[in-house]
């Protein structure tokens, strides 16, 4: 055993050299006479979160806002939600014709677009069978809430959120362009 | 570390009876309930002097080196374990059930939170599924995404395991390294499905998104760091004499055991037997990529950690050809019985309004017949088993986990070895639980 342990000296030294070195690039991250000002958080590799923003990514799927004027409350999104956690109520109204002396349009009125963000799975299928261009991904992240029932959000919640709907990412060019601008 | 074709395969079916025969004569599983086997065992209260002490232990559902809540029962004399039991079903949400209750369209929102560090796998073994029924080619473009986002899933899931296996065995700052390098295939994976994990990205007929612009730029970010950090595991796990002495040799199984439990993936490859569905059975394209199998020789828990951190290497290798030979073209399948029209159609033409609704409200139907699609996870073989009535759902479901069957190997691995050693052998199975339970 006197064999082995000499050679086990070195192995668990080079380890620990690295996990040291690994931990001074971390605190102190800066170069040349600023070396010795410890800046753990630009040498971090986690975002320092609430100090500093997370930037998710344009396509991050981080919360559903609704464009209400374009729903028609064809229920498409309700009923194709996997675990059936939007509800929409609405009523027929009657709509200022398009062109003078025209007749007034029948149109469908939104009581209520509530989505539960507590079973709400974030799989984005609402967002893509809607083919009124009513629902949108945005990457907003900052809406948790002390109480579970608190993560039910209506139809104005959810339009607030529209207003931070980034612009639809080019798709890579030589495939077909499949999404239409965000409407604004 | 050797290569396939220095390994002779199994052919000899009496080997695997065996096989069969000595893990019957074993007696490491312990097949009684909690009481009975104390009762049975003789139970005696531990003396002053600590001698004779025989007792059923529970270690889980909450230890923290269970990787979930997997619940062990083990019989122990002394320290020594003389047989044990895994038990499951707390995380069970009944999965496989309510697939047959979702249409082919949501289904891979639902198979993609079972494996939940590797969900890529499930969504591609259930679309692979569903392709057969239907009997549909996708678009050569989504084949290779679907490969290149595989192949950093496989990094990540790897990852993960470097970082709880290091975790488990004491080395605390392989927590902190394994999370590191994992992060950034995380961001990844969420610049291009949007979400880091339960992506419903794969999904029957193609992908959900192409890429976007610049994801050459973030996998290199990912990818580029990595052989380094890798040769950097090497010298705080790989050398180490300490991480050697505690691996090696630890939770031995034999190649005819694994064939006889149906146990896959790094497990069945650490016993030297070169099974890797990606080279034996090949699915998209993996025929046409250039790697190895990695196979160890002696089935220990030191073997399963170097074939997984070898695999990192050999995925990064593949996503690199991957990114060169990545073909244009379209990412999903343009078939009016599949997919919905594009969007830009909706609002020129009522028909394909008609149709986007008719396809969303009733899902697609799937020709009646059974079929079964099996990719490589990194746990082991995931298949999906898919029996079709010919409406919009499945009728019958079943998902062959990798973790679940890899799970019932461990009362062997663990017989007659320390308590100790227990989390290590835990640790190198490395079970999903919500794919166990699913």
């Amino acid at each position: 055993m006197a064999g082995k342990s000499g050679s086990r000296v070195p192995g668990t030294l080079k380890g620990l050299a690295l996990t040291f070195k690994t931990a001074m690039q971390t605190m102190f991250p800066k170069r040349g006479i600023k070396t010795l000002i410890p800046a753990p958080s630009i040498g971090a590799m986690t975002v320092q979160y609430p100090h500093e923003a997370d930037l998710p990514t344009p396509r991050a799927r981080g919360v559903i806002s609704l464009k209400e004027d374009n729903c028609t409350s064809c229920m498409l999104c309700a009923r194709e939600c996997p675990d059936w956690c939007i509800y929409i109520e609405g009523h027929k109204t009657l709509a200022p014709p398009r062109r003078a002396g025209g007749k007034p349009r029948s149109v469908n009125k939104l009581d209520r677009f509530d989505i539960d963000y507590s079973l709400c799975m974030y799989c984005g299928i609402c967002v893509e069978v809607c083919p009124f261009e009513a629902l949108f991904w945005t990457p907003e992240y900052e809406y948790s809430e002390a109480r579970i029932a608190d993560l039910l959000h209506d139809k104005s919640r959810l339009g607030e959120w529209f207003q931070t709907v980034p612009d639809f990412q080019p798709y890579e060019s030589g495939s077909e362009a499949k999404v239409e601008k965000v409407p604004r | 570390m050797t290569t396939t074709e220095d390994i002779p395969q199994i052919t000899d079916l009496d080997s695997l009876d065996g096989a069969i025969a000595r893990l019957v004569a074993d007696n490491s599983v312990l097949h009684l309930s909690q009481s009975e086997a104390e009762e049975r065992s003789g139970y005696q209260a531990p003396t002053a002097d600590g001698m004779g002490e025989r007792m059923i232990m529970n270690m889980g559902p909450q230890h923290p080196s269970t990787h979930g809540v997997l619940r062990i029962v083990l019989e122990l004399e002394g320290e020594v374990i003389i047989r044990s039991k895994p038990i499951i079903g707390y995380l069970h949400t009944g999965m496989e059930k309510t697939g047959e209750e979702l249409s082919y369209l949501q289904g891979p929102t639902n198979v993609t939170r079972m494996d939940y560090a590797s969900p890529l796998f499930t969504e591609l073994a259930f679309a692979l599924a569903v392709e057969q029924l239907l009997g549909i080619e996708v678009p050569e473009r989504a084949r290779w995404i679907r490969m290149l986002m595989c192949e950093a899933n496989r990094i990540s899931s790897h990852m993960l395991f470097m970082a709880t296996n290091g975790m488990d065995l004491g080395a605390v700052s392989m927590m902190l390294y394994g999370w590191r390098e994992r992060e950034e295939v995380l961001r990844f994976l969420e610049l291009v499905t949007g979400l880091r994990m339960n992506h419903n990205y794969i999904r029957p007929g193609g992908v959900a998104a192409d890429l976007p612009d610049g994801w050459k730029g973030s996998l290199q970010r990912a990818i580029d760091p990595l052989p380094e950090r890798l040769d950097e595991f090497d010298i705080l796990m790989t050398g180490q004499p300490i991480w050697r002495e505690r691996l090696q040799g630890v939770g031995v199984i034999t190649a005819e055991e694994c064939l006889t439990l149906g146990v896959t993936g790094p497990i069945l490859r650490s016993t030297g037997y070169a099974w890797d569905l990606r080279k034996d059975m090949p699915y998209l394209h993996y025929d046409e990529l250039d790697f190895d199998v990695l196979v160890g020789s002696y089935g220990d828990c030191f073997d399963r950690y170097a074939i997984r951190l070898n695999e990192i290497r050999e995925s990064i290798g593949m996503i690199r050809q991957i990114v060169d030979r990545m073909p244009g073209g379209d990412y999903k399948i343009q078939d009016k019985k599949v997919t919905p029209p594009p969007r830009a159609r909706i609002d020129e033409s009522m028909e394909a309004l008609i149709h986007h609704f008719k396809i969303f409200t009733e899902g697609f139907k799937v020709p009646a017949g059974e079929t079964y699609a099996a990719v490589e996870s990194p746990r082991g073989e995931l298949g999906v088993y898919i029996v079709s009535d010919g409406s919009a759902r499945p009728h019958r479901m079943h998902v062959r986990a990798p973790s679940f069957i890899n799970l019932q190997s461990m009362p062997h691995m663990m017989r007659n070895s320390l308590l100790a050693d227990t989390v290590a052998i835990v640790s190198s199975v490395d079970p999903i639980m919500g794919e166990v339970d699913r």
